[in-house]
C-alpha cells in the first residue's frame, strides 16, 4: 500500500536553560494511505512533538520527514504553509475555530486560501455540513455552538480541502464520552467512505480501541506498533 | 484578500472598548494636529490681516530708496499720475496716496518725535482702519482741514485731549527748512501697538504736502487687491509695472518680512509637531496591536497551521492597523470639528498681547481641506507602517510555538 508518511530517524531536543530533553530519539515510522492510526503514550512521551513534526508545525533536529513523497524538512516556512494547506487537515483539542468567522466561513477558510471558486466552495461546504450533521448552522458563530458541534466543524474544515491526511491532536479530550464517541464514529465513517488517512495523538482509551493501528511512544521512542484486524 | 479584510475588521471589534479607546487616542493625535494647524493658520492670517488692513495695505509703492532713508525729496516718480492709474487697475480694489516724514509734535506740556503721515481721508477710509480705531473724536473730514489724529499713548505723553492745540514741525524737501503749523487734535486712535499709538500721527494730505513743499508729490501709495492672494504672487506683472521709472512696489511679504518668514517657519514647526504627535501615537498603536496579537496567539498558530502563509499573517496585522486608523480618522475628525467649531465660535482673545503686530481680533482657527484629507491620509499610512512591527512578529511566529504560547 502507498505510504502517505515516511519518517526516518527523526530526533527532537528541547533546551530550557541548561536542561535538555530528548523529546524524540531517532524515531522511524511509515503511515500508509487510508490508515486510521493513533499515537498513544503517557504525557512527555513525544506523541504531540511527533505530530507537530509530521505536520511541519515544528522542525526536527535530525532525520527526515516525507509526506506524499515530498521532503518536508527542506521546505521554507511559506512552502510549508502551502503544503499544509493543500495536503494536511488539522483537528486540535479545542478552540481551534476562528471565533469571528461563521461556521460556513471557517470551513471555507482553507478553500479560500487555495483559491477555490465561490460556487464550488459553497457546494462543498453544504455537502460536508450535511455529512457532519450540522446542516442549517452555516451562519452561526462558533460561540453559539456546543463543544461537540465545534469539533464537527473542525472535522468539516479539515476534510473539505480534500487533504492526504488528517492529523488530530487529542480531538475528544474536551468532550463528554457520548459526544466523543459520536465524533469518533463520524471520523471512522469519513475514513471508510472517503479513504482519508487519520493519525491521532491521544490519551483517550476510546480512540485507542477504535484505531486500527496503535503506535505507543515512551520516552521519545516507539515502544510498540500494533496493527489490528 | 477579501477574507483578510473581513477578518481584520471583525477582529478589531472583538474587544470594542480597547479598539475604541485606541482609536480615540490615535484620533486625538489627529485632532491635535488639525487644531494646531488650524490655529496656526488662523494666527498668521490674523496677524497678516491686522498688519495689512489696519494701515499697511497689501502692497505699497515708494520711490526706490525712500524706505531706507525716509528722505523727504524721494517722492514717487509721477506719483499723482500713478495713483490715478492704480485707481483704475482691475486688480486693485483700493489705493490711497500718502506722504510720510519725520515730524515733531509739540504741546504746552511735552514734545515728541513722530512718523507723520499725510492722508487723504476719502481714499484712506476704505483702505486702513484708522477711522474704525478712533477711541474719541472724529475722523478727518476734508483733505485740508487743520486737524491731527494722534494715538492714545501720544496723547497721554503730550497731555492733550480732543480740541487741544499742538504744533507740528517738519523739515521741508530740498531746503531742509523747518516748517511749523498749528493743528487741533481731532481724534485719538488706538491700534493696540505701542509703536503706532505712541509714534504715529495723521494730518490731511494737502496740508502735509504744503508743509513739506512737495508740490503735490507723494511718498507712498498703499493699496489692496480684490483678491488678497494676488498680493503674494511675486510673478504678477503689476509689481514690475508699478516699479517703473525708479519706483519700488512691494507686497506686504516684503514690507513686513518677519510675518512672511514666520509663516514659512510655521510649516517646519508643524512638521515637527506632527512627528512628535505621531511618534507618541505609534507607541499606542504598537501596544494595541501586540495586545491583540498575544490574546490571539493560539488562533494565529491555528491559522498558520491550516495553511495561512507568513506573509498573509502579516497582511492581516497591517489590515487591522489600517482598520484602527480608519476608526481613529473618523473619531479624530469629529473631535477636530467639534473643538474647532467651538474655537471658531468663541475665538482666542489675544487683544492685550502684541507680537509682530497687535492682534485686535480674536484668533479663530482656519479649517482647510488639506487638514481633513492629507493629515488623515498620512495618519493611515503611518499607522500601517507602524503596524509592520507586530505584523513581522506575527509572520515570524512558528505555528507550534504560537500554539504553545497561546495555551
Amino acid at each position: 500500500m502507498e505510504n502517505v508518511i515516511r519518517i526516518d530517524k527523526v530526533s527532537k531536543i528541547y533546551r530550557t536553560g541548561e536542561v535538555t530533553v530528548d523529546a524524540l530519539k531517532e524515531v522511524s515510522l511509515t503511515i500508509a494511505k487510508g490508515e486510521f492510526s493513533a499515537l498513544a503514550g503517557p504525557s512527555g512521551s513525544g506523541k504531540s512533538t511527533l505530530l507537530n513534526i509530521v505536520s511541519g508545525l515544528d522542525k526536527p533536529d535530525g532525520g527526515t520527514v516525507e509526506l506524499g513523497g515530498r521532503a518536508m524538512t527542506a521546505m521554507s516556512a511559506s512552502d510549508l504553509s502551502d503544503f499544509r494547506r493543500d495536503h494536511i487537515g488539522f483537528i486540535f483539542q479545542s478552540y481551534n475555530l476562528i471565533p469571528v468567522l461563521t461556521v460556513e466561513e471557517n470551513i471555507e477558510y482553507v478553500m479560500l486560501l487555495q483559491g477555490v471558486p465561490k460556487n464550488e466552495r459553497r457546494e462543498r461546504v453544504a455537502k460536508i455540513l450535511a455529512e457532519v450533521g450540522l446542516d442549517g448552522m452555516q451562519k452561526r458563530l462558533p460561540i453559539h455552538l456546543s463543544g461537540g458541534q465545534q469539533q464537527r466543524v473542525a472535522v468539516a474544515r479539515a476534510m473539505v480541502a480534500k487533504p492526504a491526511i488528517i492529523l488530530a491532536d487529542e480531538p475528544t479530550a474536551n468532550l463528554d464520552s457520548k459526544t466523543g464517541h459520536d465524533l469518533l464514529d463520524m471520523m471512522e465513517e469519513m475514513n471508510a467512505k472517503h479513504g482519508v488517512t487519520f493519525l491521532f495523538s491521544t490519551h483517550d482509551q476510546m480512540i485507542m480501541e477504535h484505531a486500527r493501528r496503535l503506535i505507543t511512544l515512551r520516552d521519545g521512542r516507539i515502544f510498540s506498533d500494533e496493527v489490528r484486524g | 484578500m477579501t477574507l483578510f479584510f473581513k477578518l481584520a475588521w471583525r477582529n478589531l471589534f472583538r474587544n470594542k472598548r480597547r479598539t475604541l479607546l485606541a482609536g480615540l487616542m490615535i484620533g486625538l493625535g489627529l485632532a491635535a494636529m488639525i487644531t494646531t494647524d488650524a490655529i496656526t493658520i488662523g494666527t498668521i492670517d490674523n496677524m497678516i490681516a491686522s498688519a495689512t488692513r489696519s494701515f499697511l495695505g497689501e502692497g505699497q509703492v515708494h520711490r526706490d530708496g525712500f524706505r531706507k532713508t525716509l528722505e523727504v525729496e524721494l517722492t514717487i516718480a509721477d506719483g499723482p499720475a500713478l495713483f490715478e492709474k492704480m485707481k483704475n487697475d482691475p486688480l486693485i480694489r483700493q489705493a490711497s496716496p500718502r506722504t510720510a516724514s519725520f515730524g515733531m509734535v509739540t504741546s504746552p506740556a511735552n514734545v515728541q518725535s513722530v512718523m507723520l503721515y499725510g492722508i487723504d481721508p476719502t481714499y484712506e477710509r476704505d483702505l486702513s482702519q484708522i477711522d474704525d480705531l478712533l477711541v474719541s473724536g472724529d475722523y478727518l473730514a476734508a483733505a485740508d482741514e487743520p486737524k491731527i489724529l494722534i494715538g492714545d499713548k501720544l496723547a497721554d505723553l503730550l497731555e492733550v485731549g480732543l480740541g487741544d492745540k499742538v504744533v507740528v514741525t517738519v523739515a521741508q524737501a530740498h531746503t531742509g527748512e523747518l516748517s511749523q503749523e498749528l493743528f487741533r487734535v481731532g481724534g485719538i486712535f488706538r491700534f493696540g501697538s505701542r509703536q503706532m499709538d505712541g509714534g504715529m500721527a495723521f494730518i490731511p494730505l494737502k496740508r502735509a504736502q504744503e508743509m513739506l513743499k512737495l508740490e503735490g508729490g507723494l511718498h507712498e501709495i498703499a493699496f489692496l487687491f480684490h483678491d488678497k492672494l494676488k498680493s503674494e504672487d511675486t510673478a504678477l506683472p503689476l509689481w514690475t509695472e508699478l516699479s517703473a521709472g525708479g519706483n519700488e512696489a512691494l507686497s506686504w511679504t516684503g514690507l513686513v518680512s518677519e510675518l512672511a518668514m514666520m509663516r514659512s517657519m510655521t510649516d517646519f514647526s508643524l512638521f515637527l509637531v506632527g512627528i512628535i504627535l505621531f511618534g507618541l501615537v505609534s507607541f499606542g498603536i504598537v501596544n494595541t496591536l501586540f495586545m491583540s496579537l498575544y490574546e490571539r496567539m493560539f488562533e494565529f498558530g491555528v491559522m498558520r497551521a491550516i495553511g495561512t502563509r507568513p506573509r498573509q499573517a502579516a497582511q492581516l496585522m497591517v489590515m487591522e492597523a489600517g482598520g484602527l486608523a480608519l476608526i481613529a480618522i473618523v473619531m479624530g475628525s469629529v473631535v477636530a470639528l467639534i473643538v474647532n467649531g467651538l474655537l471658531l465660535h468663541y475665538g482666542i482673545d489675544y487683544s492685550d498681547a502684541e507680537f509682530i503686530v497687535a492682534l485686535r481680533e480674536p484668533i479663530r482657527p482656519v479649517l482647510t481641506l488639506t487638514q481633513f484629507t492629507l493629515y488623515p491620509f498620512l495618519l493611515f499610512v503611518f499607522t500601517c507602517l507602524v503596524g509592520l512591527y507586530p505584523a513581522i512578529y506575527a509572520a515570524r511566529l512558528t505555528p507550534a510555538k504560537a500554539m504553545k504560547r497561546g495555551l
